[in-house]
């Protein structure tokens, strides 16, 4: 009965999404109020029943209702209770419901939110958050409905149950964070729209659209570091980032989103570029509707690997439907965003920022590049050729220091233009700190894009570390601070931009981290009770095999201790396991093995150990370690990255004047 | 407008110029890596068996299909190496791999590899299995088997 209700919200919600956006286009023909009412009631019921239909299947997962096809996919009676819940998300029709579920509590806020203060605005905005709804209804209902009954004719006893690489708690919010932050984009692009169709783009807009962009940058960031965190942890192959499609997938918006968010600083403070911020809004926006093509529709298969299905056309056919229709749009509004203000220098900010943006947006054409060619290829020569992640470093590493190197210049470059003086007076104790870093690393005979990377690094933190000190400075002696004091309102007093600043450091961080990579070694070895072997200074004693039957699989633990080779003084114990899944099912082929990993974690390095496999005859552990240095500072440089970014989003408190 | 006497030299018209610059110099760049790969594994053609056996590549190419029922030998010596027939449709390719088998090996998988096809014998570097099929449908069959839904 309950998935009867499940199946019956969706149709109904979809109907409701016309009759919604068809209300609203009438109410603005003739402006007859009750229309516009009418159309609102209906836009929140739409996703007041997208909402319940995604709580009634999370109540048929947890209940193991089995009658119901996709719960008897992705769950079993031995699933965690957790796990129930975050099947919501694992498969195929759980997924676009849950994108649907995401976008409809977004609906609600907006509709609460502006209601009164954007009212003009607002029937253009419902009209293209609800198409965007119906988009996903009209897939949820007719090509991949999560209400389905089970096909089979006897009961079905036990559900398949989860993918035990799915069963980790960063994989349990990784997807949602993500969604929040594809699926968010639909706001600030709604707004857009709405404010081109109706020639209205003021003060409150600019500040909502903001807002919101920053809140679903933020989303989309921390997806994105949990998806790699997770696949240090879970995947076992000692990276975090591999240029998978689906990766890329989300990282294309996330580069546009990037650069949207410096240019639209310039459109704040100067009223310039609004038709390059909108064309950025559109593009950001198309790629978070083909980021979902592209996990979902089996195009590209990766670690991901979705299945392939009928998705394909009917999104690639969404994606350039709200192309043609946002850019001819924005074409016919060129004369109403045209701005009287031109650049004025090379050294001044916003060309900082241009320039900022040309970088991220060729950024996101590389990978672009990178992800299609394969059918680009086929298509044209006839032969797949398939693009791995040497190809994405080799083009982006040098792009990516560019965008470092900015990191540094743009914010100490001064509006309009920079004079010499200042310019001097800026860049003379960053840039010498550059070179000494380099000249450092040029003896250690460390060279390359190593070299590079560092140096400009230092380059880096010593122009936002004298941001910070001068800020800090002015405040001791023009207010009578002390420096915590002032370094706390140096923050509160201006968000946006010290959070920037903070965020910098954090992808600083990062990039440390990434450069770290290049240092990488590996060994794979069998080790019999009481072996030892060598690898970068350090030796690996294998001291146990011990089994343990735990209530979902069945283990294997490699008890190793780890040692340095030269003083043999112990420094840990790792514990890697060879895992069983599913080991009681009767049923070989259904009993599925993972390795369960052992990282020992340190600011200089992490040793990573891998249980790949066992021979029980002989005894023998089959293992894997790699030795990843700096590997903590992308984690460390991810929470500063957030920290900063929450500052910036913070809101400000009532001023008094 | 800026007051500059000359058309080229105007300001927006050189800012203009500088970007395209910028665009121009990294789209050949883009161009240039996809012509020189740093790296073998950075751009690796992607055959079915049937046009690896027909035509005789002797470059390093990368392959699909379905682990043979049966076929996965370990081999005697060292652990860590095996041999395996992949099957995609009517054609089969005896396979060599030493290194981590991942956990998802074993007959009937499905599965990618990338090595060089040496008389007669893949010796394959890289083993990937694809996620168990059966968390997204049921298990298909060698014969159903389609290519192009694990290609890339």
């Amino acid at each position: 009965m309950i998935p009867v209700i499940g199946g019956l919200a969706i149709n109904l919600a979809l109907g409701l999404a016309f009759v919604s956006i068809i209300l609203h286009f009438f109410y603005l023909r003739n402006g007859d109020g009750r229309l516009f009412l009418s159309g609102q009631r209906a836009a929140l019921t739409v996703s007041l029943l997208s909402i319940l239909a995604t709580l009634i299947l999370t109540q048929l997962l947890v209940t193991s209702n089995f009658d119901v096809d996709y719960v008897a996919h992705y769950t079993s009676l031995e699933t965690p209770f957790i796990y129930k819940i975050t099947a919501l998300w694992a498969g195929q029709s759980g997924s676009l419901l849950f994108w649907l579920f995401t976008l409809s509590v977004y609906a609600l806020i907006t509709i609460f939110q502006n209601q009164q203060s954007q009212h003009k605005i607002m029937p253009w905005v419902m009209i293209v958050m609800t198409t965007v709804q119906l988009f996903f209804l009209i897939l949820i209902n007719f090509v991949a409905n999560p209400f389905m009954p089970t096909e089979a004719d006897f009961v079905v006893a036990n559900g398949l149950g989860l993918n035990p690489l799915l069963q980790n708690a960063t994989m349990a919010i990784h997807p949602p964070m993500l969604y929040l932050g594809y699926v968010g984009f639909t706001v600030p692009f709604a707004f857009s729209i709405a404010a081109m169709a109706q020639r209205d783009m003021n003060a409150l807009w600019m500040r909502t659209v903001r807002q919101w962009l920053l809140f679903v940058w933020l989303m989309l960031s921390i997806g994105i570091i949990l998806g790699g965190w997770w696949a240090y942890q879970e995947l076992g192959w000692g990276g975090y980032w591999a240029w998978d499609p689906v990766e890329n997938a989300s990282f294309m918006p996330w580069l546009t989103g990037t650069a949207l968010l410096h240019s639209i600083i310039i459109q704040e403070k100067k009223n310039m570029l609004k038709v390059w911020n909108m064309a950025l809004i559109i593009i950001t926006f198309t790629l978070c509707i083909f980021g979902t093509f592209l996990t979902r529709s089996g195009v590209m298969s990766s670690v991901h690997s979705f299945t392939a299905s009928s998705l394909g056309p009917i999104f690639l056919s969404f994606v350039f439907l709200i192309m043609i229709v946002s850019f001819t749009l924005l074409y016919y509004r060129k004369t109403f965003l045209r701005s009287e203000k031109r650049i004025e220098s090379f050294t001044s900010r916003e060309s900082g920022f241009l320039f900022n943006n040309v970088v991220f947006i060729v950024m996101c054409f590389a990978v672009f590049w990178g992800t299609i060619f394969p059918v680009i290829s086929e298509a044209v020569r006839g032969t797949k050729i398939t693009v791995g992640a040497p190809f994405f470093n080799q083009v982006n590493i040098p792009i990516g220091l560019i965008l470092l190197l900015l990191t540094g210049v743009g914010p100490l470059l001064v509006w309009r233009r920079t004079s010499n003086q200042s310019f001097i007076r800026n860049f003379t104790t960053p840039i010498v700190m550059g070179l000494i870093t380099a000249l450092v690393f040029y003896v250690l005979k460390i060279r390359g894009y190593v070299l590079v990377s560092f140096s400009l690094s230092a380059f880096v933190l010593t122009t936002i570390g004298f941001e910070f000190f001068r800020g800090i400075r002015s405040r001791m002696t023009t207010q009578k601070e002390n420096p915590f004091i002032a370094f706390w309102r140096l923050i509160r007093k201006n968000r946006s931009r010290y959070g920037g600043y903070i965020v910098h450091v954090g992808i600083v961080l990062m990039f440390i981290g990434f450069t770290g990579h290049s240092f990488d070694s590996e060994k794979e070895f069998g080790l019999k009770k009481g072996d030892s072997e060598h690898l970068s200074g350090y030796s690996f004693t294998l001291y146990n095999i011990r089994e343990e039957e735990r209530p979902n699989h069945y283990a294997y633990i490699a008890d190793m201790v780890v040692a340095d080779a030269s003083s043999g003084k112990s420094i840990v114990k790792l514990h890697p396991e060879k895992r069983i899944y599913f080991h009681r099912n009767p049923n070989p082929d259904r009993r599925q093995p993972h390795s369960e990993l052992d990282i020992y974690s340190t600011m200089k390095q992490d040793i990573y150990s891998i249980f790949n496999s066992i021979d029980l005859e002989n005894e023998v552990a089959y293992l894997k370690i790699m030795i990843n240095p700096l590997v903590n500072w992308v984690w460390y440089g991810s929470y500063l990255f957030v920290l900063g970014t929450l500052v910036a989003l913070w809101p400000p408190r009532k001023e008094k004047s | 407008m800026a007051g500059s006497s000359s058309i080229l030299m105007n300001s927006k018209n050189k800012f203009y110029f500088a970007i395209s610059g910028v665009i121009v110099v990294v789209i050949f760049w883009i161009w240039w890596a996809s012509s020189n790969p740093a790296d073998e594994q950075a751009l690796v053609t992607f055959l079915s068996v049937e046009e690896l056996i027909d035509d005789d590549h002797s470059d390093r190419v990368r392959l699909g299909g379905l682990v043979a029922e049966g076929s996965i030998e370990l081999d005697n010596n060292n652990y860590m190496s095996c041999q395996f027939e992949l099957q995609e449709g009517d054609y089969v390719l005896p396979v060599h791999y030493t290194g981590a088998r991942p956990d998802l090996f074993k007959d009937g998988a499905e599965v990618i590899i990338e090595g060089m096809y040496v008389n007669g014998l893949f010796e394959a570097d890289i083993l990937q299995t694809k996620c168990a099929s059966r968390y997204e449908g049921d298990l298909r069959d060698a014969d159903s088997y389609n290519l192009d839904e694990v290609s890339i």
